[in-house]
Formats: C-alpha cells, structure tokens, sequence
C-alpha cells in the first residue's frame, strides 16, 4: 500500500469524522396480523425482538473492529397500514406503542413505518392510521411515521394532501409544550423508496426481502473537508468548477466504500441479506457537518442567493457519480438533504433572511428529498400547508424522482421567532410563509392530479 | 528443474547502480535457482533486495554463496550478501481479517521507531511491513500488522490511547480493509467471523 494513501485515509476517518451515518434494519411485520390489535401487537413486538436483540451489539462490535463509528441504529417496518388493516384507529394506536415499546426493547432511538401508501387511493387501514397518527406520535418516544400521497406512474392524491395538512396541524398542536415536535416525525412523500435507511421517512416496502440491512453513508462534514483541502492546495484561482466536482466524485467514493463495508460485514455477522447503500449527505446540527457549509466553501456568501440551485444540482450529481461505482446497490434516496433545522448554515440562512421557502423549494427539484424540517409559524392553516405539500409533490411526480415534505408549524410563534428541537433535531429560526390563506379554494377541490404525460419531455 | 528443492532467503545490500538484478539474477538461474518472491529498496543511494528461491538439492548453500562471491569480486560497487536456507515451514502470516494499519506520528525524535516498536512487542503485535515518511514536519511510522495474537482488539485500542498521550503520539489503528476499500476498486468483501 502506498504511504500517501494510508495517510490520507486516516486523514479522512480521525480528522475529518468519517462515519457511517446509519444501519438500519428493515423487517417485513406483514405476517404479524392476529386476530386481534393486543396479539398483533404480541406478535410484532416479538418479531422484532428476534431479528434485531442483537443489531445494535453487532453494529457496535463491527464498529469497533474498523474503528469506524455507526452513528444511527435503527429499524424500519412494512408501513403499518397493510400490517393492521382491520384495525380501527384505537388499534392501530396500540400497534403504535408496541413499535416504541420493541424500539426501546432492541436499544435503537428511531423506528419508521408507521406510514401508508395512498397516492392511489384510500383503504380502509390507510383511513384509520391516517387518523391514529396525531395520537400516536404524540403519546410515542420514537416512532416515525410518512404517508405517501402521489407518484410518477399514479399522480398525487389530493384528497389525501387536503387531509394531511391538518394531521400537520394536529401533530403540532398536540406536541405545543416542545414547539410542535411531534410534526418532525412525520413526512409526506411522492415517489416513496421502501429501502431507505434514512428517517423520518425509513420504511420497509412491500417489494423488500423479508428482512434486510440498508445503510446510509457518512455525513457532509468530509466532503466539505476534502473541498477545503483541494482548494488550500490548489489555490482557488487554479481551480474550476469540473475540479471541485471531480473532488467531490472522488471523496463521495470513498466515504461509499466505507459504509459499504461496513453495512456488509453487520449483514454477513446477522446472516441477512445486505440491502442498499443510501448516497445521501445527511447533515446534523453539529459543527463542520453541514451542507450548507459546502454551498459556502464553493463560492455563495449568503445561502439562498442566485447559484445556490446551481451548486446544489452539482453537488448532488457528483455524489451519485462517486458512490454509484463504489457500491454495488445504491437505493434509498440517495441526495444531498437540505434539512434546515439540522443544517447549522441552512439555519442560520433562513434567520438572516437570504434563505426562503421558495428557495428551498427551487433547490429540492435537483436534489433529496424536499422541504424538510422547516419551522414555519404556527398560525399558518392547513389548507396552506397542503398547498405546500402539493408543490413539492408536483416537482416529484414530474420529474420522477422523490420530494417530500416535513413542516413543523411552531404553535404560538410567528415568522422570526426561535425553536429549538434539541439533538439531531436541531433548532431554526422560523421561516415566514408568503401568501398565506390564499390557496384554500385550490385545495377544497380535492380529488386527483392526474399522472403526468411520460413523452414530450421539456 | 527436480522435483526435489530446498528454499533459500538470499538478502543483498549495495551502493546502487545499474546491473545488479541483472547480474544476481543470471548467477543465480545459472544454478538453476527459481525466484518465488522478491522485493526491493532504494534509499540515499543504497540498494537492498530479498528474495526467496528455491535450487535442487544438489546445490547447496556454499555454492549458492561462491557464485554470489564471484559476482562480488567483478562488482565495481562491493556486494554484502547473506544467504540461509528455510529449514522450518515458512510461519503463519496471521489472517487477512486481522491484519491492521498503525500510524503514529509525532515530533521527530531518538527511539520513535523504538518506542512503538516496543509497543507492538508488549501486545503480541507482529509487524508485516513497515515505512517510515516526514510529512507536514512530523515523523510518520506506518506499520501493516497482524492482530492474530493479540487476546483482543479493545484491549490495544484502549492501551494505544495511553500509549499515545504518554509519549505524545498521534496513534491510529485502522482495519487494512477500509484501506483497501477507500483506495482500490474493489470491495474486499468477508464471510461471518468464525467465534
């Protein structure tokens, strides 16, 4: 092995805090309907138990073989809808327990796939867990929840957005003594991945392998990391763009390789099947992991200004060109996250007022994965946040890739004001929402947006 | 070649310059000796070279050395030349999922190689390769090891730190894999771990 190499990867796991961000396990619970909410409950509980009492120990032994830490343990089940389908919303609710209950039972902090898949239509199961969910984020500790209201091949349900904008409204009412937190758990989608390992929105779709380890890869912190390097080498002026880019392909494969790696060996040690590797630059509250940072470090003083979509666009392509060929399954979502209030730099844009809604979501229709933990007033009404979420769908549905949308209304507060949500949550200034109950009539109209033409492309 | 063969470790240290492979190689295929394996080094001028070769048992090692001899006394630059035949089978390498990357860095100072070397005695830590670089103004000493021996990696890990802090030493121990993995095409890739 070459000393240069040997130095630069140790450079880049002590210094620069590679990782891997997440392991989660995906566990089908399609075969734990009983009779019964109280034995179904019985059944998932002892489900997960069997698969994953041993994910976190095994996680924690591979990551101190290699040194490599595995930040995020976590599991992600068949959304809940076709698990308790039968189920009124109190049963569901108690389903929703015994997913936290097993959560803390196995020793992980996130469990996603309280969720159902309605960008078709509405069964009975979807209705009632749709129901259930204000409840039962409210009353649970770690359990996620995401519905998916539109696709590519389906269109987007409007019925169904009409609806969850008050769901949003209800999660954050009933969570107002911790600045309406329980809306950070859940997540609206179109084009919904049922193997990403990422949460809020983590489920183990229909078409998954019965049980099955994803991961995803380090955070933005080293390819902010290598970027400053290359330029403190190079010299800014010797440096183009297609360099940067080239910089950014090159770390993006490494950091790839690493999770890979890892999220292997915890799947040969379980004996299960290794699912996907996610690309996806998910930033955290913490210093130096940030992907705003990266926006800053190539070339935008304030974050939100003209060029920010360009940079994002690049930044999102050269990540997929690296890992797409270090890793032999790429899926989830895999894209640059512009979570604001886990994002320090993305925070601190929207207080100084450089960073917007709307250019959020101009940013979200060259990247992952849509208007994510935004703080916006609390008094803003759910016929305007289902407006939001119809944007957002409208850019997935098109261009066939996945958006979503994850707005916290903070109760009490208007446009300016702080929240903090604590840990990985992070905290925000709150972002003011323009033209505000101006959309009601749009969205009292319900029904379907149709699937959209696949020809004619422009 | 006869089927019968006795294995020898040949090491060879000059001033470098240009012939000597060339030169060592033909003595040596002149008694129909077979190179398995060879690795070279030139540092400040000076040439070194170990290989492993295998001869017919009819020749034996003081012909290996009188060839090499006559090789010398034409040389313009002097040869220093060792040659032992394995007797034993060659030892256990360790396994590839032992084998560890150890970097320690720090002010260039007397007794640095010493000092870690020591370290890897203490802990039963055999040392496969080892470089040595300036980098940024600090010493830099790279070991490949093998962790085969070792009663467990946590215990090391944790010694290391104290290591480290009491000789002010950046220390790292990384898996060979995630070498591997970051810097070469493909993916090493390991079954379950027999426990």
């Amino acid at each position: 092995m070459r000393s240069e190499d040997i130095l630069k990867t140790v450079e880049m796991i002590q210094k620069e805090n590679l990782d891997v961000r997440a392991v989660t396990m995906g566990i089908s619970l399609l075969d734990c309907h009983r009779a019964d909410a109280k034995q179904t409950c019985q059944a998932i509980i002892e489900k997960i138990n069997r698969h994953a009492g041993k994910l976190v120990q095994t996680c924690e032994q591979i990551s101190s073989e290699y040194a490599v830490p595995v930040v995020n343990k976590r599991i992600s089940v068949t959304p809940i809808a076709h698990v308790g389908s039968g189920f009124d919303r109190d049963g569901f609710i108690q389903i929703a327990r015994a997913l936290d209950e097993a959560a803390s039972l196995v020793g992980i902090d996130i469990l996603g796939g309280y969720s159902a898949d309605v960008a078709n239509g509405v069964t009975s199961g979807d209705t009632e867990l749709i129901n259930s969910i204000p409840e039962a984020l409210s009353t649970t500790q770690k359990i996620c929840s995401s519905v998916n209201v539109g696709s590519t091949r389906a269109g987007i349900n409007m019925d169904a957005v009409a609806r969850l904008g008050h769901v949003i409204k209800e999660l954050s009412e009933r969570s107002a003594d911790s600045g309406g937190f329980a809306a950070a758990k859940f997540v609206v989608f179109t084009n919904q991945p049922g193997d990403n390992p990422f949460m809020a929105g983590a489920i183990h779709g229909l078409d998954q392998h019965e049980v099955v380890i994803n991961v995803g890869v380090s955070g933005p912190g080293v390819i902010a990391r290598a970027l400053e390097r290359r330029i403190a080498n190079d010299g800014a002026e010797n440096l183009g763009l297609h360099d940067l880019a080239e910089e950014i392909k090159e770390t993006a494969f490494r950091v790839t390789r690493c999770g890979e790696l890892i999220g292997r060996r915890v799947a040969a040690e379980l004996e299960i099947p290794f699912g996907v590797v996610d690309l996806s630059l998910a930033p955290t509250p913490n210093v130096g992991d940030s992907v705003g940072e990266i926006m800053k470090i190539l070339g935008m003083d304030a974050i939100g200004a003209p060029g920010t979509t360009a940079i994002v666009a690049m930044l999102n392509d050269a990540v997929k060109k690296g890992g797409a060929f270090a890793s032999q399954s790429v899926g989830g979502l895999s894209g640059a996250f512009i979570p604001v209030c886990e994002d320090r730099y993305l925070a601190d844009a929207v207080r100084d007022g450089s960073l917007s809604l709307e250019k959020l979501e101009a940013m979200t229709s060259v990247c992952s994965v849509g208007l994510d933990m935004i703080a916006i007033p609390g008094s803003v009404d759910a016929a305007t946040i289902s407006a939001i979420i119809a944007d957002e769908m409208a850019i997935g549905m098109i261009n066939g890739k996945t958006t979503a949308v994850r707005l916290i209304p903070v109760p009490g507060k208007e446009a300016g004001e702080f929240v903090a949500f604590g840990g990985l949550f992070g905290e925000s200034t709150i972002a003011p929402v323009r033209s505000v109950g101006k959309s009601g009539r749009f969205i009292a109209f319900g029904g379907k947006i149709p699937a959209p033409i696949h020809s004619l492309k422009n | 070649m006869s089927t019968q063969s006795i294995e020898y470790i040949i090491s060879i240290t000059s001033q470098d310059r240009i012939g000597i492979v060339y030169e060592i190689s033909a003595a040596l295929a002149e008694l129909a000796g077979n190179i398995a394996d060879s690795r070279q080094s030139v540092m400040c001028g000076y040439y070194t070279m170990i290989m492993r070769a295998s001869f017919p048992v009819e020749v034996t090692r003081q012909t290996i050395e009188a060839k090499l001899a006559e090789v010398d006394r034409k040389s313009p630059t002097p040869l220093n030349i060792l040659v032992n035949s394995i007797d034993e089978p060659l030892a256990i390498m360790g396994s590839p999922e032992n084998r560890y990357v150890l970097t320690a860095s720090g002010a260039d100072q007397i007794g640095f190689v010493a000092r870690v070397a020591g370290f890897c005695v203490k802990y039963q830590i055999n040392i496969l390769d080892l470089s040595t670089t300036l980098s940024q103004g600090e010493f830099v000493m790279m070991l490949e090891v093998d962790l085969s021996r070792c009663a467990s990696i946590s215990e090391v890990r944790t010694a290391l730190v104290d290591f480290g802090r009491e000789n002010m030493l950046r220390v790292v121990l990384q898996h060979h894999d995630i070498f591997k993995a970051v810097n070469e095409i493909s993916l090493p890739i390991r079954p379950k771990r027999e426990h």
